[in-house]
C-alpha cells in the first residue's frame, strides 16, 4: 500500500487515489498537422521505465484534483508530488 | 412531491448489536439527517474574487480540510475552490445569491443526491477506523475530510469532540450500502438507531 502526499490534502492512503498514467506525455499542439505515427505515439505508446518515473495521480476520493508524482517503479518510493502547474525538480 | 429518505427501507429505530449491560450514555447513536439543503459552491479557476471577503449566513469559507459552522449552516471544504454547504435555512442560497455572480461561481443544488448519517458516542472513532484509511485520531472538531468507507466515497464532518459526533455524507445511491457498512461496524459495540 502506497502512502501518497496529495499537494492539497496531505498524506493519504493509496485507496483514495487513481493512477493516471505517464505524466510526461505532451499533447501535440492544437491546429497543427501531425503525422499518423506521431498521433499514434501520443495516444498509445508509453515508456515503461525501471526507476524514477513521473506519473499522474487523481485524488478521486478526496479533493478530486490531479497532480504529479515522481515514483520509483521498482521500490515504489515516492520522491516528490506537485500540483499540475508546478514542475518536478 | 414527497421527499423519500434514501435510508427509508434500512434505517430502523431500536437497539442493535451488543448493547446489553451497557449504559445509555456509552451506546453509539446513529441517526439519519434529513431536511437539509445541500449546495456545492465552486469558484471558477479564472475568477479573481477574494473568497475570504465573502460570507454565507455570516460564515467565512473554510480553509483546506476545515469547516465553519453556526447553528443553521455548515460549510465544508471539499477541494481547492470547492465547498459543500449544508443548511437548514431553506432560502439561504436564494437570499445570498447576489454574492455569487455567475461569471465567478457555480452553485449546484445537490440536496436530493446525498444521504447523511450522524454518529454519536465515545466509540465513533473506532467505527470510522474500521472502514476508513484516514488517521482518525488526529482529526477533531472543525475538521472535515473526504475519503472512503469500505470503498464508498464519503465526506466526514467532525461536528463535536465532546461528545464525539460526526456526520458522514455520501451519494444517495450508495446510501443503503453505506448504512449497512456503518451499522455492521457498530454491532460489536452495540448501537441505538434513533
Amino acid at each position: 500500500m502506497l502512502y501518497i502526499k496529495c499537494p492539497f490534502c496531505g498524506y493519504r492512503s493509496q485507496k483514495e487515489f487513481a493512477y493516471g498514467g505517464d505524466g510526461t506525455v505532451k499533447r501535440p499542439e492544437l491546429n497543427q498537422n501531425i503525422s499518423d505515427e506521431k498521433w499514434n505515439e501520443f495516444l498509445y505508446l508509453r515508456k515503461s521505465p525501471r526507476g524514477k518515473h513521473i506519473e499522474l495521480w487523481h485524488h478521486v476520493a478526496g479533493c478530486r484534483q490531479w497532480f504529479k508524482v515522481q515514483r520509483n517503479t521498482v521500490t515504489h518510493e515516492i520522491f516528490q508530488t506537485t500540483k499540475m502547474n508546478e514542475e518536478i525538480k | 412531491m414527497k421527499n423519500i429518505s434514501p435510508l427509508n427501507f434500512v434505517h430502523k429505530v431500536g437497539k442493535f448489536g451488543d448493547y446489553n449491560k451497557k449504559s445509555e450514555n456509552n451506546l453509539l447513536k446513529i441517526s439519519e439527517v434529513n431536511g437539509l439543503l445541500i449546495h456545492q459552491i465552486t469558484q471558477y479557476k479564472n475568477s479573481n474574487i477574494d473568497i475570504s471577503i465573502i460570507k454565507l449566513d455570516g460564515l467565512n469559507f473554510p480553509s483546506p480540510l476545515k469547516s465553519t459552522s453556526n447553528s443553521n449552516t455548515r460549510i465544508l471544504w471539499l477541494g481547492p475552490n470547492n465547498w459543500l454547504v449544508f443548511s437548514s435555512v431553506l432560502n439561504l442560497i436564494k437570499k445570498e445569491k447576489n454574492k455569487f455572480n455567475e461569471t465567478n461561481f457555480a452553485i449546484t443544488d445537490i440536496s436530493h443526491s446525498r444521504t447523511i448519517i450522524e454518529l454519536e458516542g465515545s466509540l465513533v472513532n473506532e467505527v470510522l477506523k474500521k472502514g476508513c484509511p484516514l488517521d482518525i485520531n488526529s482529526l477533531k472538531d472543525g475538521d472535515c475530510a473526504s475519503s472512503i468507507y469500505n470503498e464508498i466515497n464519503i465526506t466526514i464532518d467532525f461536528i463535536s469532540d465532546n461528545p464525539n459526533k460526526v456526520r458522514i455524507s455520501g451519494l444517495r445511491s450508495y446510501g443503503e450500502s453505506l448504512h449497512y457498512s456503518i451499522t455492521d461496524a457498530c454491532l460489536e459495540f452495540g448501537y441505538e438507531a434513533i
